[in-house]
C-alpha cells in the first residue's frame, strides 16, 4: 500500500503535464468537429473537415509540407547511415568529427534559416562562386532554392541539421553491432561491404527508423522553417493553420483546428504503425525491439 | 583499421559542409556592403556589434530572460523525469512501459499542434500570457529526452546501494542523495543540457503562450531574419548559437566530472 502511495506522488508531475497535453488535443479535435461553446458554436459536425479536405488550397498545403516531411526524412536517413558508418570505423579523426557532428543538433532552426538564405539565394555565396568559375552569367541563373511552392529550401535547412541527428542517434547501436557480429562476420570470411549490408545495417535499421520518424513527424508539423523559407503560396500546413488560427472571424475556428486535427491524426497514425511493425519484428525476431 | 579513402572523404566533406555555412554566418557580422558578384564584402563595420551590445534591443536583459527561462526548463524536466523513471523502475515494474510510452507523446505530437492545445487550456487556468504557461509547454517539449536518457540510467543504477544505506539506518532521502544520486549524475547533465538547448530554440510555443509578454533572445531574432537585414540577423544569430553552445559547455563539462574514472 504505501509502496503503491509512493509511485502515484512520483507520478504526480508527469500525470500534470500529460493531462496538460492530453486534454490540450482533445479541445483541439472537439473544437474541429464544430464544437465550441465559448463562440457559441454547438453543433457537431464534420464539415469543417469536408470543407478543408475539398479546398484546393488547403490539398496543395498539404502536399506541399508532406513532401517536405518525407523528403527530409528520408534524405537524412540515407546519407546519416552512410555517416554513421563512416563514424564506426576507429580513428582519431573520426572522434574529433563526432564531436563537431553534434553542432547542427544544437543549432536553432531559424539560425539555419539564415545559413540557408545566405549560401542558397540567388545572391548567396555558391550564386556566386558559381558566377567566378563562369558556370553563371548572371545570379537570376541560379536555380530559386527559396521562397518556392516545392520547399526545397526548407529541405535542405533540415538535411543540413538532421543528417547528423540521424548519425549521431544511430552512432551508439551501429558501434557495438559493428565491432561485435559485424567484425564476426569479417572474420568469417564476408567482405567488410556485405557484412554491413547483411548484419550490421538490418541491426541498426530500429534506430535508423525511428530517428526517422521522428525527423518525418517534426518537419510535417514544423513551423519556423517553412515560415522563414517558404512561398506565400502554397503555405505549408503549419503556416497556413496558424493563419486560420489568428483570424478576427472567431467562428472560423474550427477550421483551423480542422488543419490541426489532420496534422495530429497523421502523426498519430504513423507513430502508431511503427509501433507496430516493431512490435511484430521484435516478435519474429524473438529479441529487444531496440536490438539491445 | 586503418580509415579507407572512402572514409576519409565522407568525413572531410561533413566537416566542410558544417563549417562553411558558420564561417560564412561570422564574415556576414561584420558586412558593411557586398555587392553581388564578389566572393568576399566590399566594405567592412563593427556597426551590428555595436547595435548589438550597445542598442536598442537590450542584449543583456534577453540573454538573462532566456538563459534563466531555459536553465528551469531543464531542472523541471529533469527533477520530472527522475520522479517518473523512479516510479517505473522502482515501483512499478512492466506496468512502467506504458508510462514511458505516454512520456514519447511530446515527441509525436508536432510542435504546433501541442501548442496550440496546450494554449487552449492554459487559456482556461489563465496561464496564457504568463512565464510559468511558457515554462510548462517548454517542459513537455523537453521531457521525452530527459526521460530517455535517465529511464535506463536508472534501471541500470538500480537501488541496491539505496537498500543497503538504509539497512544500515540511513533516511529515505538520505540513503537515495548518498546511494543512488551520485550514479545518477552525469545522465543528470546530459538531460539537463539537452533539456536547456530545446527550451533556448523554442519559437512558435513562447510565441503563442508567451503572447509577447515573455520575450526571449529567439522571439526577438526571427523577425530580423524575416526583415533582410542580413548583418543583422547574422549577430543576433551568433549571440543566438554562441550563447547557448557556452551554456550547454558548462553543463556536459559538469557531467564529466561526475563521470566515473576510467570507464567512458
Amino acid at each position: 500500500m504505501n509502496q503503491t502511495r509512493k509511485a502515484v506522488v512520483l507520478l504526480l508531475p508527469f500525470g500534470a503535464l500529460m493531462a496538460l497535453l492530453v486534454v490540450g488535443c482533445a479541445q483541439v479535435m472537439i473544437q474541429s468537429f464544430g464544437w465550441v461553446p465559448a463562440f457559441s458554436l454547438r453543433q457537431w459536425t464534420l464539415d469543417y473537415y469536408q470543407t478543408v479536405l475539398q479546398d484546393e488550397s488547403f490539398v496543395a498545403s498539404f502536399w506541399l509540407s508532406f513532401r517536405i516531411a518525407a523528403l527530409s526524412s528520408l534524405g537524412s536517413m540515407l546519407v546519416g547511415t552512410v555517416l554513421c558508418a563512416a563514424l564506426t570505423k576507429a580513428g582519431g579523426m573520426e572522434q574529433a568529427v563526432t564531436y563537431l557532428v553534434r553542432l547542427p543538433i544544437l543549432v536553432p532552426h531559424a539560425v539555419v534559416a539564415l545559413f540557408v538564405i545566405q549560401l542558397l539565394s540567388q545572391t548567396g555565396l555558391v550564386a556566386r562562386v558559381g558566377y567566378a568559375f563562369g558556370f553563371l552569367e548572371d545570379s537570376s541563373q541560379f536555380p530559386q532554392f527559396l521562397y518556392t511552392g516545392e520547399g526545397n529550401g526548407v529541405v535542405l535547412a533540415y538535411l543540413w541539421k538532421e543528417i547528423p541527428f540521424v548519425a549521431y542517434f544511430t552512432l551508439a547501436l551501429m558501434g557495438s553491432i559493428r565491432q561485435g557480429l559485424g567484425q564476426a562476420a569479417e572474420n568469417l570470411g564476408a567482405s567488410p561491404l556485405k557484412s554491413f549490408w547483411f548484419v550490421t545495417l538490418p541491426l541498426s535499421l530500429p534506430a535508423i527508423l525511428r530517428s526517422g520518424l521522428i525527423l518525418f513527424l517534426f518537419a510535417f508539423g514544423g513551423y519556423e522553417l517553412p515560415m522563414l523559407l517558404g512561398a506565400t503560396l502554397p503555405k505549408a500546413l503549419p503556416v497556413q493553420a496558424y493563419l486560420e488560427y489568428l483570424s478576427p472571424e472567431l467562428r472560423d475556428r474550427p477550421y483551423a483546428m480542422a488543419m490541426y486535427g489532420v496534422i495530429l491524426v497523421l502523426s498519430l497514425v504513423l507513430a502508431g504503425g511503427y509501433a507496430l511493425l516493431m512490435q511484430k519484428t521484435l516478435k519474429r525476431l524473438g529479441g529487444d525491439a531496440d536490438g539491445q | 583499421m586503418a580509415s579507407k579513402p572512402w572514409t576519409k572523404g565522407v568525413l572531410i566533406t561533413t566537416v566542410f559542409l558544417i563549417l562553411l555555412p558558420v564561417s560564412l554566418l561570422a564574415i556576414w557580422t561584420f558586412t558593411g556592403r557586398w555587392p553581388w558578384p564578389g566572393l568576399l564584402p566590399k566594405t567592412y563595420t563593427l556597426r551590428t556589434w555595436q547595435e548589438l551590445l550597445f542598442g536598442t534591443a537590450s542584449l543583456g536583459k534577453l540573454l538573462q530572460s532566456s538563459i534563466l527561462l531555459a536553465l528551469v526548463t531543464a531542472g523541471v524536466s529533469t527533477v520530472v523525469a527522475l520522479m517518473t523513471a523512479r516510479a517505473c523502475v522502482v515501483y512499478l515494474g512492466a506496468a512502467g512501459r506504458w508510462i514511458q510510452w505516454m512520456g514519447m507523446l511530446p515527441l509525436i505530437i508536432p510542435g504546433t499542434v501541442l501548442t496550440i492545445g496546450c494554449h487552449l487550456v492554459l487559456l482556461q487556468l489563465r496561464l496564457s500570457d504568463t512565464w510559468l504557461g511558457v515554462l510548462l509547454v517548454h517542459v513537455l517539449t523537453a521531457l521525452p529526452y530527459s526521460m530517455a536518457i535517465l529511464t535506463d540510467l536508472t534501471a541500470r543504477v538500480g537501488t541496491k546501494l539505496e537498500e543497503q544505506a538504509q539497512l544500515l539506518g540511513a533516511s529515505g532521502f538520505t540513503a537515495f542523495y548518498h546511494g543512488s544520486l551520485p550514479g545518477l549524475m552525469p545522465g543528470i547533465f546530459a538531460s539537463m543540457s539537452m533539456a536547456f538547448i530545446l527550451s533556448y530554440s523554442q519559437y512558435f510555443s513562447t510565441l503563442i503562450v508567451g503572447g509577447g509578454r515573455v520575450q526571449t533572445l529567439a522571439l526577438v531574432m526571427v523577425p530580423y531574419i524575416q526583415s533582410g537585414d542580413r548583418p543583422l540577423a547574422s549577430v543576433y544569430a551568433v549571440a543566438f548559437t554562441g550563447s547557448a553552445l557556452l551554456v550547454f559547455a558548462i553543463l556536459e563539462g559538469a557531467a564529466g566530472l561526475f563521470r566515473p574514472k576510467g570507464g567512458r
